[in-house]
């Protein structure tokens, strides 16, 4: 089902993209990529392996694995509306109901057969200690071992010492599984490409801080973070080089992502990723733009081709998902300064702990910075549990309050 | 001139109808069921019919409520969340807190001097503490939903209930009754776990809400037991109007006519 289905988005979205290639494509093109890789992921014919979030997709891409973090699953699920009964597979099994969806939905669609199984599986303790309880799921269900990447908390030179020596051991890990040696010239290739698609990614980040902003509700959704899966490839670079094209010509030609731009907003943690009429809505009735999301523009200096592994670490490491939700929180204030946001909308991601958990301090910090948040209660997977006519009244009351009072502080 | 509001809430459909000058001419109260529009039909009826005009005297309608886009012929929707602030404010200019407790949710407020929306809370994902939790226990009770206001009068207070869920809390309530608990000792418990709650959403918008000129609207503020029981709780007098369950509709009506000036 899967492998068709990502046949199909390619066929269609290649076929669109010809069709109109004046047109503004770079999300199509984002799409399209995402479609592949689905297709390398479900086709047999190549090397998988199952990652979690911040695992170093650069280095396994240059081991010429297809490499992925298993809530991706969840998420395109999720979008072709059939993860009902993912979930519903994993709840019989005892999995609570009110755990995080995306690890729901992976772990039903492995007992269903709706995974394939993976040649090597490497989880990360980063950035929730739930994907690593999932990553132990599968890996008993796929009779596969583990390895397991433990990110440390803080920035220090032991810490970055620490998770490089365990890349080296990974990619042996790797090695060993997969056969043959570890190629250092493809290593430092895919460095290159990683670098290039960081420089462009930072770009389109700058060129989304424009006022008004060339992003509208939808174009960015899910970048940063699907980005990492293409670091190290062509595709990535001609992902992000897409982006910054179309975002400059915007520009230039005195065009926003939403016209007339009222309102901008950070999006923060994940999309809701089944289709719903929220951010229309936002939009068309508001004129609201989402001009970041939390988990875009998290960079990271660029990655010594000589010593990769220590820069990748830092990169890890400094992620703002990773350690206390201080260094997110410094992360969101950064960013709602940086993109001059009128408000920010949380999610509350459901079964998220870490999400639901920091939703005061959340509001407390982007209070300081006079930004105002509404809390939604949502699970971003879980479709059967999405109250639209709540979420309306909530989205649609805080549009009135930034609209009536832009010194509001909060929701 | 005249101007209509229609609040279509999940369980009862209200309607205020203003004159020119803003004053209110009539308003009205039907059950929603599971026709809205036959709802909407009978509270603008029965508003018209009370104010003696025809519909075509209605210079502009604004509609508000879950179903606030089932209003045909509105000249804007706009949610309850404003709406109530607006109705609020005419009738306590001083109020700083909003609690609306209506049928399947609740709300806490925050207002600026001029009944601006500063903040807002709502429950979470849990109908709990709301007209339907309430109906939920009459029924239990076996008691109609409005003999619940006085029936904690005299109470000791030394009933707690130990769960807001509304399946749960019926549960409890008939094993309370089992067990020959005094029916008083028993609202009086379910008013004060609704009253706990509501202290925690009016925390998230004021985190000290000492002093705070605090008033309520939406159904639940008929119940006289649950008002005293947010009292006691904020330890001050919390303001309700004599039909708490219009200030969404007269806040609609009160927008109707400020948008219709500014169009005009």
């Amino acid at each position: 089902m899967m492998l068709q289905y990502f046949q199909r988005l390619a066929s269609v979205t290649e076929a669109r993209i010809s069709k109109y290639p004046h047109q503004p494509n770079a999300r199509k093109k984002f799409a399209l990529e995402i479609a592949k890789l689905g297709i390398r992921l479900y086709s047999g014919e190549h090397r998988v392996a199952w990652c979690g979030v911040v695992a170093p997709f650069d280095v396994l891409s240059a081991m010429n694995v297809t490499s992925c973090f298993v809530e991706f699953v969840g998420a395109m699920l999720a979008s072709t509306g059939t993860v009902g009964m993912f979930l519903e597979e994993s709840e019989h099994a005892g999995f609570a109901a009110d755990t995080c969806g995306y690890h729901r939905a992976v772990l039903g669609a492995a007992m269903k057969g709706m995974m394939p199984v993976p040649d090597i599986m490497i989880a990360t303790t980063c950035p929730c200690s739930g994907g690593l309880a999932a990553m132990e799921n599968l890996a008993r269900t796929f009779k596969k071992e583990l390895f397991v990447l433990d990110v440390p908390s803080s920035d220090t030179s032991e810490s970055v010492r620490y998770l490089a020596d365990q890349y080296k051991n990974m990619m042996r890990f790797v090695s060993d599984r997969i056969g043959g040696s570890i190629d250092e010239d493809r290593l430092r290739e895919s460095i290159v490409k990683s670098n290039r698609a960081r420089e462009l990614m930072i770009e389109v980040y700058r060129l989304a801080q424009h006022v008004p902003s060339p992003a509208n509700g939808q174009s960015l959704a899910n970048f940063g973070i699907v980005m990492a899966l293409f670091l190290g490839t062509d595709a990535g670079i001609e992902i992000a080089q897409a982006y910054k094209d179309e975002y400059e010509e915007m520009i230039r030609n005195g065009k926003s992502g939403v016209p007339d731009e009222k309102i901008r907003l950070l999006w923060l943690q994940n999309r809701i990723q089944f289709k719903h009429p929220l951010i229309r809505l936002l939009e068309e009735e508001y004129q609201a733009a989402i001009v970041i999301d939390e988990l875009n523009d998290i960079t990271w200096d660029a990655i010594d081709p000589d010593d990769p592994f220590t820069s990748i670490a830092r990169r890890t490491i400094t992620t703002p998902l990773n350690g206390k939700i201080s260094q997110r929180l410094d992360h969101i204030q950064r960013l709602s300064k940086l993109y001059k946001v009128d408000g920010a909308v949380n999610p509350c991601h459901w079964g998220c702990r870490q999400g639901t958990g920091a939703r005061g301090l959340i509001q407390a910090g982007l209070k300081e910075v006079g930004v105002p948040v509404v809390n939604l209660e949502v699970d971003c997977v879980d479709t059967r549990n999405f109250a639209e006519g709540q979420l309306r009244t909530r989205l649609e009351a805080f549009m009135e309050m930034l609209r009536s009072n832009p010194t509001a502080h909060g929701a | 001139m005249y101007y209509l509001g229609v609040d279509l809430g999940s369980l009862s459909c209200d309607a205020v109808l203003l004159d020119h000058d803003g004053g209110v001419l009539a308003s009205s109260v039907v059950l929603t069921g599971a026709r809205n529009r036959e709802a909407i039909a009978k509270a603008t009826d029965a508003v018209l019919r009370l104010a003696g005009i025809t519909e075509d005297q209605i210079r502009a309608t604004v509609s508000t409520g879950y179903g606030r886009d089932r209003v045909e012929k509105r000249l804007a929707a706009v949610t309850e969340i404003t709406c109530h602030a607006r109705g609020i404010k005419s009738l306590f200019g001083g109020a700083q807190i909003l609690i609306d407790i209506g049928g399947q949710d609740s709300k806490a407020v925050r207002l600026d001097p001029n009944g601006q929306v500063i903040d807002f809370a709502m429950n979470d994902k849990c109908a709990a503490g709301t007209g339907r939790f309430l109906e939920a226990m009459a029924r239990a009770l076996q008691v109609d939903i409005e003999e619940l206001a006085d029936l904690d009068l005299g109470a000791s207070g030394n009933v707690t209930l130990s769960s807001m869920c509304t399946v749960f809390a019926e549960s409890e309530v008939v094993s309370l009754i089992a067990d020959g608990v005094e029916v008083r000792e028993i609202v009086s418990g379910l008013n004060r776990a609704i009253a706990s709650r509501i202290v925690a959403l009016v925390r998230r918008v004021a985190p000290m809400s000492n002093g705070l000129s605090i008033a309520m609207s939406g159904g639940v503020a008929h119940n006289s037991g649950v008002v005293r029981a947010l009292s006691q709780a904020f330890e001050t007098a919390i303001s309700v109007p004599p039909k708490p369950d219009t200030v969404g509709a007269l806040g609609a009506a009160l927008i109707a006519r400020e948008k219709y000036a500014r169009q005009s």
